[in-house]
Order: structure tokens, then C-alpha cells, then sequence
């Protein structure tokens, strides 16, 4: 079993547990070993340190990926900003020596150095890259056939490609959650709006209608083009806006109705036929219709044990 | 009335962002592909991308340290991908940012993010033991919330950073 350092951030382990638990669950049944990394911190959000000073930044983050070079493993995150801002720190520290050391300076304040030898990835890409949509296949007890997936990647995942080590081909038309979702036997088509922003971020702490604008918009696309039965993400802060949001825009009448929503690793581990109670047991928008539809006596495979 | 370019404001306009970060801006051309792809502009923050370069390329730098525009990017680097220059623009916003932020041009609600960061080491934090315990987990996270030689480093950290100067924490 390939083991990885498991980097939580600050939204999982504190406003959206159940998606921790998802990957405590469903990744190891897959072969992916997941460490935990004590004491790691914020990432530093961009709110925080990136916006004031950039060795500060690279040094927290430094700070957080010493803790997966300390073991000799990789670090994996279920978060885009984190992944975002961790990749970015290590690609600026990686190609610019003066900054490295910048940042080390103020690592040495805390017994820490920076290394560069431990890679950065996202849980999503662990599971397209290292375990695959085949052995997926493989491992699910409830197939999805039938129902239909609208797929939000996220944007730190596919932006700037230059800073992360597996890309989509093309990040404007992301292929893999797609891949991901029709793994489990659902289908995933392409809408137009797929790779566009929801408005979470900076942008809703800055201006909350503002966000909501944006993220109507994303909305009404997923609704009109697809109807899908659900929405699924591979980020966590998407997730938060897609289940906190909808049921605002419901009130104000700015959508028909809303869609039951999940990160990735949610639906992986219902389809692999986790506990709901566990896996997927914390939402705004409600989603027991679909969780029973999803673990009903009539999807189970009968092969899989 | 024509705006009136002087040498020395634009020069110490590009030369702050430079310090900051965002050695970029001296290579754009004003095409307006960063715009065009920009959610922020997209959602209302005009000045963002394209334009915030323009008004920095101009020496406009304090004139428009209260523009909100800046806090609107989600640092999202769509503008990077798609620039034929490689000025990577979310690095001039930021840069842009950080100015405004060392000049404590921002919101005062994002202090206690930064005292949160520095005390416990998370911007986002709320006691979630029940949530957590709820879904078969340990109450305690295993970050540096609850782990003390970890926020000390923390603190070490951001101690001996140019944010401690400003007296967020
Ligand atoms: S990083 Fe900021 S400026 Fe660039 S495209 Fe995204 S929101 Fe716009
Ligand atoms: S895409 Fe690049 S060159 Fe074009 S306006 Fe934006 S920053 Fe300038």
C-alpha cells in the first residue's frame, strides 16, 4: 500500500467532517494509505499570509509540507485552496532559490527547513492517477447507472497548471471527475459552464451578492442543460457554496429547484457501501432521497463483496 | 481631462509591486485576456486584471489603495494561464494586495482570521468535537489547533515576519 501524508486544512476537519471521514474510509479500501500529518496548520488561506508578504506564505506552507518530507511520503489534500496554495509555495520556493531561502530564514525560527522533496497532490487526482477509474469499477457495491452527474472540479485544481504535478490535458475542458463519476456508473456529461467559478473564495467574503451572482449563473447552467440528479466535487470550499448556497437562491426564487450535492469522495464511499451516517451525514441542501436511491437492494452488484 | 502620467509615481508604482511580488506587470501589453476569462470582472470587481495593470502602469498606485476590486479575486490564475506574456496577473493583484494590506487598506474583518492563523494556526476555525464525534471521528483534529508545539512554531514564524509589524496579533 502506497502511503500519503494527509493534509486536512482548516473547512474538512472543522465544518465538513464527513468528507474527512470519506477518505478515512473509502481511500484505504482502495490500497492509498493515508498518514496523518500532526500539527500541520492553515495552508495559509489567501486571506491570511499570502496577501500580505510571499516568504511569510511560502513558510508556513513550508512549514506544513516539512511535515510530510519529515516522514519520506507524499502529502494528499481533499482541499483545492490548500492544494492551490501549497503547490504554488512549492513551485515559486522550487524555481526561485532566493525565495527558498527567504522563507527558510523564517523556518529556522521554528527548528525547520524546507527541503523540496516531498510532491503535492489532490485526493482526486490520487484516485484518477494512482488507483483508477478501472479498480473503481472494481471496488463499488452500488452502481449508479441511470443517474446523471453535474461535475464543479474547482478552480485550484486546474489553475495554474505550471504549479501542479498531474494536470488535465486541457484545464479548460477537465476530463477526470468526469471519469471519476462515470467509474461509479453514472453518466457525467459536459455542460457549458463546467470549469466557470462559483463565487466562493475571496469573492463571498468580499461581496457576498457578488458570489451569489456568479454562482447563479453556474446554477442555472447545471439546471437547464442537465437536470442531473447530483453534484459533485472534488473541492471542498465548491462544495460549501453549492450546499450552503442553494437553498438561498432557492428562497429568492433565482432557481426551480436544488440538487443534492456531494464531494467526490462522499459518493465513492456510498458506492462502496459506507455508512451514510458517516460518510455523507452533514448538509443545508437535503440529499436522504438520493443517499437510500443510491444504497437501494436494486443497484447492489452482486459480485463485489 | 487627460491624466497626467509622471515618471516618478509610475516608476515607484512598479517598482512596489515588483517588491511585492508581481514582477510581471512591466511585460503586459494590455491585450485583455486576463480580463476575459476573469470571474471577478465577470462578477462586478472592474478593476482586476487588465485594468488594475493599466492604472499601476500609470503610477495610479495610491490613488486607488481604498479599489475593493483586489479582494475580490479568487486567486483562481485563469488570467495566468491564458496571458501571451506570462505576466502571471493574479501575481500583480496580489502584489497589488499585499500594498493595500501592509498599508492596512482592508477590511477589519479579516483580523481575526490573522489572529486566529497565529494563535492556533487556522484561519477557520470553530469547536466541531460534537460534528466530528458525530461521524466516527476523534473530537480532536490532528492539526495544530490542538497540538502546543505546533502553534508555537507557528508563532515563531509569523513573529519574525513583516506581518508582525502591523500589529495584527
Ligand atoms: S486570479 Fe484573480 S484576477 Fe486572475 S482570473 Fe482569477 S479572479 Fe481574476
Ligand atoms: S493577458 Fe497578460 S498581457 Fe494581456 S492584458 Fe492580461 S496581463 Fe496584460
Amino acid at each position: 500500500m502506497e502511503n500519503y501524508g494527509l493534509f486536512l486544512g482548516c473547512n474538512i476537519p472543522f465544518k465538513a467532517p464527513d468528507i474527512e471521514q470519506s477518505f478515512r474510509k473509502a481511500l484505504p479500501a482502495l490500497g492509498i494509505g493515508l498518514e496523518d500529518l500532526e500539527g500541520a496548520s492553515c495552508c495559509p488561506a489567501w486571506g491570511t499570509a499570502p496577501s500580505f508578504d510571499k516568504p511569510t506564505w511560502c513558510a508556513v506552507s513550508g512549514r506544513n509540507i516539512t511535515l510530510a518530507e519529515d516522514r519520506g511520503i507524499d502529502l494528499v489534500t481533499g482541499c483545492n485552496s490548500c492544494y492551490g496554495i501549497l503547490s504554488e509555495a512549492k513551485h515559486f520556493m522550487d524555481a526561485h532559490p532566493e525565495l527558498k531561502k527567504k522563507a527558510n530564514e523564517l523556518l529556522a525560527h521554528a527548528g525547520r527547513e524546507y527541503k523540496g522533496t516531498s510532491e503535492i497532490y489532490h485526493v482526486s487526482q490520487v484516485l484518477h492517477e494512482m488507483v483508477g477509474p478501472e479498480k473503481i469499477k472494481q471496488n463499488i457495491k452500488y452502481d449508479l447507472e441511470g443517474l446523471k452527474v453535474a461535475v464543479q472540479p474547482g478552480c485550484h485544481q486546474l489553475w495554474p497548471s505550471d504549479a501542479y504535478k498531474i494536470k488535465e490535458d486541457n484545464p479548460y475542458e477537465p476530463t477526470q471527475l468526469r471519469e471519476l463519476a462515470e467509474a461509479l456508473g453514472a453518466s457525467a456529461p459536459h455542460y457549458s459552464r463546467l470549469s466557470s467559478c462559483c463565487g466562493m473564495g475571496g469573492m463571498r467574503t468580499a461581496d457576498v451578492e457578488k458570489s451569489l451572482g456568479l454562482f447563479a449563473e453556474k446554477m442555472r447552467s447545471i439546471i437547464e442543460e442537465l437536470d442531473p440528479d447530483i453534484i459533485v466535487t472534488t473541492c471542498s470550499s465548491c462544495f460549501l457554496q453549492f450546499d450552503m448556497s442553494q437553498p438561498i437562491l432557492q428562497e429568492r426564487g433565482l432557481i426551480p429547484k436544488s440538487v443534492p450535492v456531494f464531494y467526490y469522495t462522499q459518493l465513492l464511499a456510498l458506492a462502496m457501501g459506507f455508512d451514510p451516517k458517516e460518510v455523507a451525514a452533514i448538509s443545508k441542501t437535503p440529499r436522504e432521497d438520493i443517499i437510500k436511491e443510491i444504497q437501494s437492494e436494486k443497484r447492489l452488484v452482486k459480485e463485489v463483496a | 481631462m487627460a491624466i497626467q502620467l509622471s515618471k516618478d509615481k509610475i516608476d515607484e508604482a512598479i517598482n512596489t509591486i515588483i517588491e511585492y511580488g508581481g514582477d510581471g506587470i512591466q511585460r503586459c501589453v494590455q491585450c485583455g485576456a486576463c480580463s476575459s476569462v476573469c470571474p471577478g470582472v465577470q462578477a462586478g470587481f472592474p478593476v482586476l486584471c487588465r485594468l488594475l495593470i493599466k492604472k499601476l502602469q500609470d503610477g495610479l498606485l495610491e490613488d486607488i489603495i481604498e479599489e475593493q476590486s483586489s479582494w475580490g479575486c479568487q486567486n483562481c490564475n485563469r488570467c495566468t494561464e491564458v496571458c501571451p506574456q506570462g505576466v502571471r496577473p493574479q501575481e500583480v493583484v496580489i502584489a497589488f494586495r499585499r500594498y493595500q494590506a501592509n498599508e492596512l487598506a482592508f477590511s477589519t474583518s479579516t483580523v481575526s482570521a490573522q489572529m486566529q492563523l497565529h494563535d492556533i494556526g487556522h484561519a477557520v476555525f470553530t469547536e466541531a468535537g460534537e460534528l466530528r464525534e458525530g461521524v466516527g471521528l476523534p473530537g480532536k483534529a490532528p492539526t495544530s489547533a490542538y497540538n502546543e508545539k505546533a502553534q508555537e512554531e507557528i508563532q515563531a514564524i509569523l513573529d519574525n515576519s513583516p506581518m508582525a509589524e502591523l500589529g495584527l496579533f
